[in-house]
Protein backbone atom coordinates (compact mmCIF):
# COMPACT_ATOMS: atom_id res chain seq x y z
CA UNK A 1 0.00 0.00 0.00
CA UNK A 2 2.71 2.30 1.05
CA UNK A 3 4.62 1.52 -2.51
CA UNK A 4 1.36 2.06 -4.26
CA UNK A 5 1.11 5.30 -2.50
CA UNK A 6 4.45 6.41 -3.91
CA UNK A 7 3.64 5.24 -6.94
CA UNK A 8 0.76 7.62 -7.52
CA UNK A 9 2.40 10.21 -5.72
CA UNK A 10 5.46 10.26 -8.82
CA UNK A 11 2.92 9.57 -11.28
CA UNK A 12 0.58 12.54 -10.78
CA UNK A 13 3.99 14.94 -10.70
CA UNK A 14 5.15 13.78 -14.02
CA UNK A 15 1.75 13.70 -15.22
CA UNK A 16 1.70 17.52 -14.58
CA UNK A 17 4.60 17.76 -16.80
CA UNK A 18 3.07 15.75 -19.60
CA UNK A 19 -0.01 17.86 -19.63
CA UNK A 20 2.55 20.66 -19.92
CA UNK A 21 4.30 18.64 -22.91
CA UNK A 22 0.50 18.15 -24.55
CA UNK A 23 -0.75 21.58 -24.10
CA UNK A 24 0.84 23.54 -27.04
CA UNK A 25 0.14 20.43 -29.59
CA UNK A 26 -3.04 20.41 -28.41
CA UNK A 27 -3.60 24.60 -28.66
CA UNK A 28 -1.86 24.31 -31.84
CA UNK A 29 -3.91 20.99 -33.40
CA UNK A 30 -7.18 22.86 -32.76
CA UNK A 31 -6.76 26.03 -33.98
CA UNK A 32 -4.42 25.87 -36.77
CA UNK A 33 -6.15 22.27 -37.52
CA UNK A 34 -1.54 21.33 -37.76
CA UNK A 35 -0.73 18.32 -36.36
CA UNK A 36 3.02 19.52 -35.67
CA UNK A 37 5.44 16.41 -35.27
CA UNK A 38 8.14 18.68 -34.57
CA UNK A 39 6.45 19.69 -31.06
CA UNK A 40 8.66 16.79 -29.25
CA UNK A 41 11.63 18.62 -31.10
CA UNK A 42 10.44 22.31 -29.78
CA UNK A 43 10.57 20.48 -26.03
CA UNK A 44 14.18 19.59 -26.65
CA UNK A 45 15.32 23.01 -27.45
CA UNK A 46 13.77 24.45 -24.49
CA UNK A 47 15.83 21.51 -22.58
CA UNK A 48 18.61 23.00 -24.02
CA UNK A 49 18.06 26.58 -23.52
CA UNK A 50 17.60 25.96 -20.05
CA UNK A 51 20.57 23.84 -19.87
CA UNK A 52 22.81 26.59 -21.72
CA UNK A 53 21.62 29.50 -19.54
CA UNK A 54 21.75 27.42 -16.39
CA UNK A 55 25.56 26.42 -17.30
CA UNK A 56 26.76 29.47 -19.41
CA UNK A 57 25.36 32.38 -17.06
CA UNK A 58 24.50 30.17 -14.18
CA UNK A 59 20.45 31.29 -14.29
CA UNK A 60 18.35 29.26 -11.81
CA UNK A 61 16.35 26.92 -14.45
CA UNK A 62 13.05 28.02 -12.98
CA UNK A 63 14.32 31.69 -13.88
CA UNK A 64 15.53 30.42 -16.97
CA UNK A 65 11.75 29.30 -18.04
CA UNK A 66 10.60 32.40 -18.83
CA UNK A 67 13.69 33.63 -20.97
CA UNK A 68 13.36 29.71 -22.84
CA UNK A 69 9.65 30.28 -23.39
CA UNK A 70 10.33 33.96 -25.22
CA UNK A 71 12.97 32.61 -27.70
CA UNK A 72 10.81 29.52 -28.34
CA UNK A 73 7.82 32.27 -28.93
CA UNK A 74 9.82 33.99 -31.25
CA UNK A 75 11.09 30.52 -33.06
CA UNK A 76 7.68 29.86 -33.07
CA UNK A 77 6.34 32.76 -34.56
CA UNK A 78 8.80 32.85 -37.76
CA UNK A 79 8.23 29.61 -38.53
CA UNK A 80 4.87 29.50 -38.70
CA UNK A 81 4.88 33.21 -40.20
CA UNK A 82 7.15 32.60 -43.12
CA UNK A 83 7.11 28.30 -43.63
CA UNK A 84 3.52 26.82 -42.26
CA UNK A 85 1.35 29.88 -43.36
CA UNK A 86 2.26 28.93 -46.94
CA UNK A 87 0.64 25.69 -46.67
CA UNK A 88 -1.70 26.00 -44.60
CA UNK A 89 -4.41 25.38 -46.48
CA UNK A 90 -2.75 22.50 -48.36
CA UNK A 91 -4.02 18.80 -47.33
CA UNK A 92 -2.99 16.84 -44.42
CA UNK A 93 -0.23 14.65 -45.52
CA UNK A 94 1.27 17.39 -46.71
CA UNK A 95 1.28 19.30 -42.82
CA UNK A 96 2.12 16.40 -41.29
CA UNK A 97 5.10 15.86 -43.95
CA UNK A 98 6.33 19.65 -43.53
CA UNK A 99 6.84 19.76 -39.89
CA UNK A 100 7.92 16.18 -39.81
CA UNK A 101 10.78 17.58 -42.11
CA UNK A 102 11.26 20.41 -39.69
CA UNK A 103 11.40 18.08 -36.90
CA UNK A 104 14.51 16.48 -38.59
CA UNK A 105 16.01 19.99 -39.48
CA UNK A 106 16.08 20.70 -35.59
CA UNK A 107 16.93 17.60 -34.53
CA UNK A 108 19.81 17.18 -36.58
CA UNK A 109 20.88 20.54 -36.09
CA UNK A 110 20.80 20.07 -32.70
CA UNK A 111 23.47 17.61 -32.62
CA UNK A 112 25.50 19.65 -34.50
CA UNK A 113 25.53 22.21 -32.11
CA UNK A 114 24.77 20.70 -28.81
CA UNK A 115 26.39 17.26 -29.69
CA UNK A 116 24.43 13.83 -29.20
CA UNK A 117 26.15 13.93 -25.33
CA UNK A 118 23.62 13.54 -22.51
CA UNK A 119 23.27 16.67 -20.36
CA UNK A 120 21.78 17.07 -17.06
CA UNK A 121 20.64 20.36 -15.11
CA UNK A 122 21.75 19.95 -11.76
CA UNK A 123 20.85 23.03 -9.45
CA UNK A 124 22.40 22.95 -5.67
CA UNK A 125 18.89 21.84 -4.73
CA UNK A 126 18.26 18.94 -6.82
CA UNK A 127 18.68 16.48 -4.49
CA UNK A 128 16.48 17.69 -1.99
CA UNK A 129 13.15 16.11 -0.82
CA UNK A 130 10.65 16.13 2.04
CA UNK A 131 8.40 13.32 2.74
CA UNK A 132 4.56 14.22 2.49
CA UNK A 133 2.07 11.15 4.34
CA UNK A 134 4.95 8.42 4.52
CA UNK A 135 6.07 9.60 0.37
CA UNK A 136 8.61 10.89 -0.71
CA UNK A 137 8.18 14.24 -2.44
CA UNK A 138 11.44 15.40 -4.67
CA UNK A 139 11.92 19.26 -4.36
CA UNK A 140 12.22 19.63 -8.17
CA UNK A 141 9.41 17.84 -9.51
CA UNK A 142 6.99 19.05 -6.90
CA UNK A 143 8.25 22.69 -8.34
CA UNK A 144 7.77 21.14 -12.46
CA UNK A 145 4.46 20.00 -11.65
CA UNK A 146 3.45 23.39 -9.59
CA UNK A 147 4.68 25.63 -12.98
CA UNK A 148 3.30 23.02 -15.05
CA UNK A 149 -0.39 23.30 -13.26
CA UNK A 150 0.12 27.34 -13.44
CA UNK A 151 0.70 27.58 -16.56
CA UNK A 152 -1.92 25.78 -17.81
CA UNK A 153 -4.29 27.89 -15.76
CA UNK A 154 -2.49 30.89 -17.00
CA UNK A 155 -3.45 29.39 -20.71
CA UNK A 156 -6.94 28.65 -19.88
CA UNK A 157 -7.45 32.28 -18.29
CA UNK A 158 -5.58 33.94 -21.49
CA UNK A 159 -7.78 32.10 -24.15
CA UNK A 160 -10.91 32.94 -21.92
CA UNK A 161 -10.40 36.28 -20.89
CA UNK A 162 -8.41 38.45 -23.38
CA UNK A 163 -9.11 39.79 -26.51
CA UNK A 164 -6.25 37.82 -28.46
CA UNK A 165 -7.47 34.72 -26.60
CA UNK A 166 -11.01 35.31 -28.03
CA UNK A 167 -9.74 36.09 -31.66
CA UNK A 168 -8.12 32.54 -31.09
CA UNK A 169 -10.68 30.98 -29.72
CA UNK A 170 -12.69 32.40 -32.59
CA UNK A 171 -10.66 31.50 -35.56
CA UNK A 172 -10.74 27.64 -34.36
CA UNK A 173 -14.46 27.96 -34.38
CA UNK A 174 -14.66 29.14 -37.88
CA UNK A 175 -12.41 31.22 -39.70
CA UNK A 176 -14.48 32.64 -42.63
CA UNK A 177 -16.94 34.47 -39.94
CA UNK A 178 -13.27 35.47 -38.04
CA UNK A 179 -11.84 37.21 -40.54
CA UNK A 180 -15.49 39.13 -41.13
CA UNK A 181 -14.49 40.10 -37.73
CA UNK A 182 -11.23 41.67 -38.71
CA UNK A 183 -8.69 39.19 -37.47
CA UNK A 184 -5.67 38.86 -40.01
CA UNK A 185 -5.30 35.00 -39.64
CA UNK A 186 -1.68 35.65 -41.07
CA UNK A 187 -0.58 37.44 -37.61
CA UNK A 188 -3.27 34.81 -35.42
CA UNK A 189 -1.40 31.72 -36.50
CA UNK A 190 1.65 32.79 -36.09
CA UNK A 191 0.86 33.90 -32.75
CA UNK A 192 -0.87 30.66 -31.92
CA UNK A 193 1.81 28.79 -32.79
CA UNK A 194 4.33 30.67 -31.52
CA UNK A 195 2.31 30.08 -27.70
CA UNK A 196 2.26 26.45 -28.58
CA UNK A 197 5.94 26.83 -29.16
CA UNK A 198 6.82 28.61 -26.02
CA UNK A 199 5.03 26.04 -23.91
CA UNK A 200 6.93 23.68 -25.55
CA UNK A 201 10.14 25.82 -24.57
CA UNK A 202 8.44 25.33 -21.15
CA UNK A 203 7.69 22.01 -20.48
CA UNK A 204 11.44 21.20 -21.77
CA UNK A 205 12.77 23.47 -19.75
CA UNK A 206 11.46 21.36 -16.38
CA UNK A 207 11.69 17.99 -18.44
CA UNK A 208 15.64 19.33 -18.48
CA UNK A 209 15.52 19.66 -14.15
CA UNK A 210 14.04 16.04 -13.91
CA UNK A 211 15.47 14.11 -16.66
CA UNK A 212 18.70 13.55 -18.96
CA UNK A 213 18.51 15.25 -22.37
CA UNK A 214 19.68 14.88 -25.32
CA UNK A 215 19.04 16.08 -29.21
CA UNK A 216 16.83 12.35 -30.05
CA UNK A 217 14.37 13.06 -27.03
CA UNK A 218 11.90 14.76 -29.48
CA UNK A 219 10.13 12.21 -30.95
CA UNK A 220 9.47 9.95 -28.09
CA UNK A 221 7.45 12.85 -26.62
CA UNK A 222 5.66 13.88 -29.52
CA UNK A 223 4.63 10.34 -29.49
CA UNK A 224 3.50 11.01 -25.55
CA UNK A 225 2.01 14.55 -26.25
CA UNK A 226 -0.38 12.76 -29.17
CA UNK A 227 -1.45 10.15 -26.83
CA UNK A 228 -2.41 12.80 -23.85
CA UNK A 229 -3.94 14.83 -26.59
CA UNK A 230 -5.85 11.95 -27.75
CA UNK A 231 -7.12 10.51 -23.85
CA UNK A 232 -7.88 14.41 -23.21
CA UNK A 233 -9.62 15.93 -26.22
CA UNK A 234 -8.85 18.90 -28.11
CA UNK A 235 -11.35 20.63 -26.39
CA UNK A 236 -10.39 22.94 -23.29
CA UNK A 237 -6.76 22.99 -21.48
CA UNK A 238 -8.41 21.58 -18.47
CA UNK A 239 -8.95 18.16 -20.22
CA UNK A 240 -5.22 18.25 -21.22
CA UNK A 241 -3.95 18.35 -17.67
CA UNK A 242 -6.56 15.17 -16.57
CA UNK A 243 -4.93 13.28 -20.00
CA UNK A 244 -2.02 14.19 -19.03
CA UNK A 245 -2.03 13.42 -15.11
CA UNK A 246 -3.86 10.12 -16.40
CA UNK A 247 -0.93 8.85 -18.13
CA UNK A 248 1.58 9.77 -15.48
CA UNK A 249 0.05 7.61 -13.58
CA UNK A 250 -0.89 4.71 -15.32
CA UNK A 251 3.10 4.72 -16.50
CA UNK A 252 3.67 4.48 -13.09
CA UNK A 253 1.36 1.82 -12.33
CA UNK A 254 2.52 0.05 -15.38
CA UNK A 255 6.47 -0.11 -14.31
CA UNK A 256 5.67 -1.26 -10.99
CA UNK A 257 3.21 -3.73 -11.68
CA UNK A 258 3.78 -5.37 -15.34
CA UNK A 259 7.17 -4.20 -15.88
CA UNK A 260 9.39 -1.06 -17.26
CA UNK A 261 9.59 -2.36 -20.44
CA UNK A 262 5.69 -2.08 -20.54
CA UNK A 263 5.00 1.34 -19.99
CA UNK A 264 5.09 1.82 -23.76
CA UNK A 265 2.64 -0.80 -25.11
CA UNK A 266 -0.03 0.36 -22.56
CA UNK A 267 0.38 3.87 -22.97
CA UNK A 268 0.21 3.77 -26.73
CA UNK A 269 -2.84 0.75 -26.50
CA UNK A 270 -4.61 3.04 -24.26
CA UNK A 271 -4.22 5.75 -27.24
CA UNK A 272 -5.38 3.13 -30.10
CA UNK A 273 -8.45 2.22 -27.95
CA UNK A 274 -9.45 5.50 -26.84
CA UNK A 275 -9.04 6.39 -30.87
CA UNK A 276 -11.69 3.29 -31.34
CA UNK A 277 -14.22 3.64 -29.08
CA UNK A 278 -14.04 7.72 -28.60
CA UNK A 279 -12.18 9.52 -31.04
CA UNK A 280 -13.07 12.84 -29.61
CA UNK A 281 -11.37 12.02 -26.40
CA UNK A 282 -12.49 10.82 -23.27
CA UNK A 283 -13.87 13.88 -21.87
CA UNK A 284 -14.40 15.88 -25.35
CA UNK A 285 -17.45 16.28 -26.79
CA UNK A 286 -19.14 13.58 -29.44
CA UNK A 287 -18.63 14.69 -33.01
CA UNK B 1 13.91 0.62 -68.31
CA UNK B 2 13.49 -2.58 -66.75
CA UNK B 3 15.18 -4.64 -68.19
CA UNK B 4 18.32 -2.38 -68.07
CA UNK B 5 17.70 -2.24 -64.19
CA UNK B 6 18.33 -5.87 -64.17
CA UNK B 7 21.37 -6.37 -65.81
CA UNK B 8 22.86 -3.38 -63.11
CA UNK B 9 24.12 -6.39 -60.87
CA UNK B 10 26.56 -7.94 -63.62
CA UNK B 11 28.17 -4.07 -64.66
CA UNK B 12 27.98 -2.02 -61.17
CA UNK B 13 30.18 -1.89 -58.27
CA UNK B 14 28.93 -3.38 -55.03
CA UNK B 15 28.05 -0.27 -53.55
CA UNK B 16 26.05 0.39 -56.94
CA UNK B 17 23.92 -2.70 -56.23
CA UNK B 18 23.48 -2.32 -52.64
CA UNK B 19 22.26 1.25 -52.87
CA UNK B 20 20.13 -0.49 -55.70
CA UNK B 21 18.54 -2.51 -53.09
CA UNK B 22 17.29 0.13 -50.92
CA UNK B 23 16.26 1.97 -53.57
CA UNK B 24 14.34 -0.63 -55.27
CA UNK B 25 12.91 -2.25 -51.48
CA UNK B 26 12.28 1.87 -50.70
CA UNK B 27 10.59 2.42 -53.78
CA UNK B 28 8.12 -0.94 -52.70
CA UNK B 29 7.22 0.95 -49.47
CA UNK B 30 6.40 3.66 -51.72
CA UNK B 31 4.26 2.18 -53.91
CA UNK B 32 2.65 -0.02 -51.60
CA UNK B 33 1.45 2.87 -49.17
CA UNK B 34 0.05 4.71 -52.35
CA UNK B 35 -2.81 2.06 -52.47
CA UNK B 36 -3.68 3.22 -48.97
CA UNK B 37 -2.19 6.53 -48.98
CA UNK B 38 -2.82 7.60 -52.87
CA UNK B 39 -5.29 5.81 -53.93
CA UNK B 40 -7.74 5.60 -50.64
CA UNK B 41 -6.53 8.85 -48.74
CA UNK B 42 -5.76 7.47 -45.67
CA UNK B 43 -2.55 8.46 -44.30
CA UNK B 44 -1.29 5.32 -43.22
CA UNK B 45 1.85 5.31 -40.40
CA UNK B 46 1.14 1.64 -39.80
CA UNK B 47 3.18 0.23 -43.08
CA UNK B 48 6.11 0.38 -40.93
CA UNK B 49 4.52 -2.60 -38.95
CA UNK B 50 3.57 -4.96 -41.71
CA UNK B 51 7.84 -4.19 -43.13
CA UNK B 52 8.54 -5.16 -39.44
CA UNK B 53 6.29 -8.44 -39.06
CA UNK B 54 7.29 -9.40 -42.77
CA UNK B 55 11.09 -9.52 -41.38
CA UNK B 56 9.99 -11.03 -38.20
CA UNK B 57 7.98 -13.71 -39.99
CA UNK B 58 11.37 -14.55 -41.58
CA UNK B 59 13.79 -13.99 -38.80
CA UNK B 60 11.91 -16.32 -36.51
CA UNK B 61 10.95 -18.87 -38.72
CA UNK B 62 14.70 -19.53 -39.98
CA UNK B 63 16.76 -18.50 -36.60
CA UNK B 64 14.16 -20.64 -34.69
CA UNK B 65 12.91 -23.12 -36.40
CA UNK B 66 15.12 -23.68 -38.66
CA UNK B 67 12.66 -23.12 -41.86
CA UNK B 68 13.38 -22.46 -45.31
CA UNK B 69 13.48 -18.70 -46.27
CA UNK B 70 9.88 -18.97 -48.51
CA UNK B 71 8.07 -20.55 -45.54
CA UNK B 72 9.30 -17.55 -43.18
CA UNK B 73 7.86 -15.19 -46.39
CA UNK B 74 4.99 -16.88 -46.28
CA UNK B 75 4.53 -16.54 -42.19
CA UNK B 76 5.70 -12.72 -42.36
CA UNK B 77 2.98 -12.25 -44.86
CA UNK B 78 0.43 -14.01 -43.15
CA UNK B 79 1.30 -12.48 -39.85
CA UNK B 80 0.82 -8.77 -41.86
CA UNK B 81 -2.47 -9.62 -43.55
CA UNK B 82 -3.81 -10.72 -40.50
CA UNK B 83 -2.92 -7.92 -39.13
CA UNK B 84 -4.15 -5.89 -41.35
CA UNK B 85 -7.14 -7.15 -41.16
CA UNK B 86 -8.09 -7.84 -37.43
CA UNK B 87 -7.00 -4.27 -36.71
CA UNK B 88 -8.27 -2.40 -39.57
CA UNK B 89 -11.56 -3.62 -38.79
CA UNK B 90 -11.73 -1.06 -35.73
CA UNK B 91 -9.19 1.28 -37.25
CA UNK B 92 -10.02 1.99 -40.82
CA UNK B 93 -13.77 3.85 -39.22
CA UNK B 94 -11.48 6.57 -38.15
CA UNK B 95 -10.58 9.36 -40.71
CA UNK B 96 -7.72 11.83 -41.32
CA UNK B 97 -5.50 12.52 -38.31
CA UNK B 98 -7.19 10.54 -36.07
CA UNK B 99 -6.03 7.54 -38.56
CA UNK B 100 -2.65 8.33 -38.80
CA UNK B 101 -2.77 8.95 -35.18
CA UNK B 102 -4.32 5.46 -34.41
CA UNK B 103 -1.97 3.59 -37.38
CA UNK B 104 0.91 5.68 -35.39
CA UNK B 105 0.17 4.10 -31.67
CA UNK B 106 -0.06 0.97 -32.98
CA UNK B 107 3.28 1.29 -34.76
CA UNK B 108 4.52 1.82 -31.61
CA UNK B 109 2.54 -0.87 -29.55
CA UNK B 110 4.11 -3.22 -31.82
CA UNK B 111 7.77 -1.86 -31.50
CA UNK B 112 7.43 -2.60 -27.60
CA UNK B 113 5.52 -5.89 -27.66
CA UNK B 114 7.92 -7.31 -29.82
CA UNK B 115 11.15 -6.22 -27.92
CA UNK B 116 9.27 -7.72 -25.25
CA UNK B 117 8.99 -11.08 -26.98
CA UNK B 118 11.62 -13.99 -26.11
CA UNK B 119 11.13 -15.62 -29.51
CA UNK B 120 11.72 -12.94 -31.22
CA UNK B 121 15.18 -11.85 -29.46
CA UNK B 122 13.55 -9.37 -27.31
CA UNK B 123 15.36 -6.37 -27.50
CA UNK B 124 19.12 -7.94 -28.95
CA UNK B 125 17.16 -8.93 -32.17
CA UNK B 126 17.46 -11.75 -34.43
CA UNK B 127 21.02 -12.59 -36.58
CA UNK B 128 20.15 -14.62 -39.91
CA UNK B 129 21.83 -17.29 -41.63
CA UNK B 130 24.39 -15.03 -44.07
CA UNK B 131 24.19 -15.65 -47.60
CA UNK B 132 26.71 -14.04 -50.48
CA UNK B 133 24.46 -12.52 -52.96
CA UNK B 134 23.98 -9.45 -53.71
CA UNK B 135 22.42 -10.18 -57.19
CA UNK B 136 20.33 -12.46 -55.99
CA UNK B 137 18.74 -9.76 -53.33
CA UNK B 138 18.60 -6.73 -56.41
CA UNK B 139 16.36 -8.93 -58.68
CA UNK B 140 14.47 -10.29 -56.20
CA UNK B 141 13.59 -6.35 -54.97
CA UNK B 142 12.89 -5.48 -58.84
CA UNK B 143 11.03 -8.21 -59.31
CA UNK B 144 8.78 -7.29 -55.86
CA UNK B 145 8.72 -3.72 -57.27
CA UNK B 146 7.38 -4.69 -60.39
CA UNK B 147 4.58 -6.84 -59.43
CA UNK B 148 3.81 -3.78 -56.63
CA UNK B 149 3.60 -1.07 -59.76
CA UNK B 150 1.52 -3.62 -61.84
CA UNK B 151 -0.99 -4.23 -59.17
CA UNK B 152 -1.45 -0.75 -58.73
CA UNK B 153 -1.17 -0.45 -62.50
CA UNK B 154 -4.24 -2.68 -62.07
CA UNK B 155 -6.10 -0.58 -59.35
CA UNK B 156 -5.99 2.43 -61.19
CA UNK B 157 -7.97 1.07 -64.01
CA UNK B 158 -10.44 -1.48 -62.04
CA UNK B 159 -13.41 -1.33 -60.14
CA UNK B 160 -11.86 -1.74 -56.81
CA UNK B 161 -9.71 1.10 -57.56
CA UNK B 162 -12.71 3.36 -58.43
CA UNK B 163 -13.84 2.62 -55.75
CA UNK B 164 -10.69 3.62 -53.39
CA UNK B 165 -10.59 6.60 -55.72
CA UNK B 166 -14.13 7.64 -54.25
CA UNK B 167 -13.49 6.46 -50.84
CA UNK B 168 -11.03 9.42 -51.43
CA UNK B 169 -12.53 12.14 -52.94
CA UNK B 170 -15.81 11.41 -51.09
CA UNK B 171 -16.27 9.26 -48.05
CA UNK B 172 -19.80 10.13 -47.61
CA UNK B 173 -21.13 9.70 -51.19
CA UNK B 174 -19.44 6.65 -52.05
CA UNK B 175 -21.29 5.39 -48.60
CA UNK B 176 -24.58 6.52 -49.86
CA UNK B 177 -24.08 4.97 -53.28
CA UNK B 178 -24.68 1.88 -51.52
CA UNK B 179 -20.53 0.97 -51.13
CA UNK B 180 -19.50 -1.00 -48.17
CA UNK B 181 -16.41 1.58 -47.68
CA UNK B 182 -14.94 0.02 -44.81
CA UNK B 183 -14.85 -3.35 -46.60
CA UNK B 184 -12.96 -1.74 -49.68
CA UNK B 185 -10.95 0.04 -46.90
CA UNK B 186 -9.66 -3.13 -45.12
CA UNK B 187 -8.72 -4.96 -48.55
CA UNK B 188 -6.76 -1.66 -49.25
CA UNK B 189 -4.83 -1.67 -46.19
CA UNK B 190 -4.60 -6.15 -46.50
CA UNK B 191 -3.41 -5.50 -50.09
CA UNK B 192 -0.10 -3.36 -49.06
CA UNK B 193 0.71 -5.12 -46.03
CA UNK B 194 1.63 -7.93 -48.31
CA UNK B 195 4.07 -6.08 -50.46
CA UNK B 196 5.41 -4.55 -47.46
CA UNK B 197 5.97 -7.97 -45.54
CA UNK B 198 7.94 -9.02 -48.50
CA UNK B 199 9.93 -6.14 -49.04
CA UNK B 200 10.50 -6.62 -45.30
CA UNK B 201 11.45 -10.07 -45.38
CA UNK B 202 13.67 -9.81 -48.27
CA UNK B 203 15.00 -6.80 -46.00
CA UNK B 204 15.74 -8.91 -43.27
CA UNK B 205 17.72 -11.90 -44.88
CA UNK B 206 19.55 -9.53 -47.01
CA UNK B 207 20.90 -7.47 -44.18
CA UNK B 208 20.73 -10.67 -41.85
CA UNK B 209 20.10 -8.69 -38.86
CA UNK B 210 16.77 -7.44 -37.48
CA UNK B 211 15.71 -5.64 -34.43
CA UNK B 212 12.81 -4.04 -33.11
CA UNK B 213 13.90 -0.57 -33.38
CA UNK B 214 14.92 -1.01 -37.27
CA UNK B 215 12.41 -3.57 -38.19
CA UNK B 216 9.05 -0.76 -36.91
CA UNK B 217 11.28 2.03 -37.34
CA UNK B 218 8.40 5.12 -37.80
CA UNK B 219 10.94 6.78 -39.76
CA UNK B 220 10.87 4.70 -42.48
CA UNK B 221 6.83 4.91 -42.61
CA UNK B 222 7.84 8.66 -43.01
CA UNK B 223 9.97 7.81 -45.47
CA UNK B 224 7.37 6.10 -47.50
CA UNK B 225 5.55 8.62 -47.87
CA UNK B 226 7.28 11.33 -48.80
CA UNK B 227 8.86 9.64 -51.33
CA UNK B 228 4.83 8.66 -52.54
CA UNK B 229 3.77 12.69 -52.01
CA UNK B 230 7.13 13.53 -53.22
CA UNK B 231 6.73 11.70 -56.58
CA UNK B 232 2.91 12.26 -56.62
CA UNK B 233 0.62 10.09 -54.56
CA UNK B 234 -2.09 8.20 -56.32
CA UNK B 235 -0.21 7.94 -59.49
CA UNK B 236 1.45 4.73 -61.12
CA UNK B 237 4.94 5.91 -61.16
CA UNK B 238 5.07 8.75 -58.75
CA UNK B 239 5.91 7.06 -55.64
CA UNK B 240 8.75 4.96 -57.73
CA UNK B 241 10.27 8.02 -59.45
CA UNK B 242 10.14 9.63 -55.75
CA UNK B 243 12.01 6.92 -54.10
CA UNK B 244 14.96 6.69 -56.56
CA UNK B 245 15.12 10.64 -56.44
CA UNK B 246 14.87 10.61 -52.90
CA UNK B 247 17.14 7.72 -52.08
CA UNK B 248 19.83 9.11 -54.65
CA UNK B 249 19.37 12.75 -52.84
CA UNK B 250 20.27 11.21 -49.48
CA UNK B 251 22.96 8.66 -50.74
CA UNK B 252 24.71 11.90 -52.51
CA UNK B 253 24.37 13.99 -49.57
CA UNK B 254 25.53 11.41 -46.93
CA UNK B 255 29.04 11.01 -49.54
CA UNK B 256 29.63 14.34 -49.23
CA UNK B 257 28.46 16.29 -46.38
CA UNK B 258 28.50 13.67 -43.90
CA UNK B 259 27.18 15.40 -40.50
CA UNK B 260 24.73 17.87 -42.82
CA UNK B 261 23.00 15.09 -44.67
CA UNK B 262 20.00 14.71 -42.91
CA UNK B 263 19.65 18.39 -42.44
CA UNK B 264 19.71 19.12 -45.88
CA UNK B 265 16.92 15.92 -46.43
CA UNK B 266 15.24 17.80 -43.39
CA UNK B 267 14.95 20.82 -45.97
CA UNK B 268 14.67 18.58 -49.37
CA UNK B 269 10.98 17.83 -47.05
CA UNK B 270 10.23 21.24 -46.17
CA UNK B 271 11.35 22.94 -49.16
CA UNK B 272 9.46 20.07 -51.82
CA UNK B 273 6.39 20.68 -49.84
CA UNK B 274 5.76 24.45 -50.53
CA UNK B 275 6.83 24.70 -53.73
CA UNK B 276 5.80 21.48 -55.45
CA UNK B 277 2.73 20.29 -52.95
CA UNK B 278 1.63 17.88 -55.54
CA UNK B 279 4.85 16.27 -56.28
CA UNK B 280 6.90 15.66 -59.01
CA UNK B 281 4.43 14.05 -61.85
CA UNK B 282 2.10 17.22 -61.47
CA UNK B 283 5.15 19.31 -61.20
CA UNK B 284 6.62 17.70 -64.88
CA UNK B 285 2.96 17.86 -66.22
CA UNK B 286 2.54 21.56 -65.59
CA UNK B 287 5.69 23.44 -65.48
CA UNK B 288 6.06 23.00 -69.11
CA UNK B 289 2.97 25.54 -69.80
CA UNK B 290 3.71 27.42 -66.66
CA UNK B 291 6.94 28.00 -65.95
CA UNK B 292 8.05 29.15 -62.61
CA UNK B 293 4.45 30.57 -62.27
CA UNK B 294 4.28 27.31 -60.92
CA UNK B 295 5.60 27.49 -57.66
CA UNK B 296 4.13 30.73 -57.24
CA UNK B 297 0.50 29.37 -58.21
CA UNK B 298 1.38 26.65 -55.44
CA UNK B 299 1.57 28.93 -52.69
CA UNK B 300 -0.94 31.21 -53.59
CA UNK B 301 -3.24 28.10 -53.66
CA UNK B 302 -2.62 26.97 -50.28
CA UNK B 303 -1.42 29.60 -48.10
CA UNK B 304 -3.55 31.98 -45.44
Amino acid sequence: MQLLWQILVNGVLLGGLYALMALGLVLVWGVLNIVNLAHGALIMLGAYACYYLFTGLGLDPFAALPVAMVLLFCLGYLVQRYVLNLIIRAPMFNTLLITFGLEVVITYLAQMIFSADFRTVNPSYAGANFIFLGATVPLVRLLAFGVALGLTFALWLFLERTRIGRAIRATAQNLIAARLYGVNPRNLYALTFGIGAALAGAAGTLYGVVSQINPYIGAGLTGKSFAIAIIGGLDKSIYVLIGGLFLGIVEAVTALYIGPTYTDVVSFGILVLVLIVRPTGLLGRTA
Amino acid sequence: MVALLATVPWWGSAVLVQFGINALILATLAQSWNIIGGYTGYPSFGNSVFYGLGGYGVAIAMVQYGLPFPVGMAIGVGLAGAFAILLGLPVCRLRGHYFAIATLGLAEVMTAIVSNLEIAGRNVGLILPLVKGDALFFESSLALLVVTTLTVAWISRSRFGFALIAIRENEQAAAVMGMNTTLYKILAFALCSVFAAVAGGIHAYWITYLDPGSAFDVTLNVKMIIMAVFGGAGTIFGPVLGAFVLSGISEILAAKVTSLASVFFGIVIVAAIVFMPRGCADFVRNFRHLGWRYFQENIRTYRV
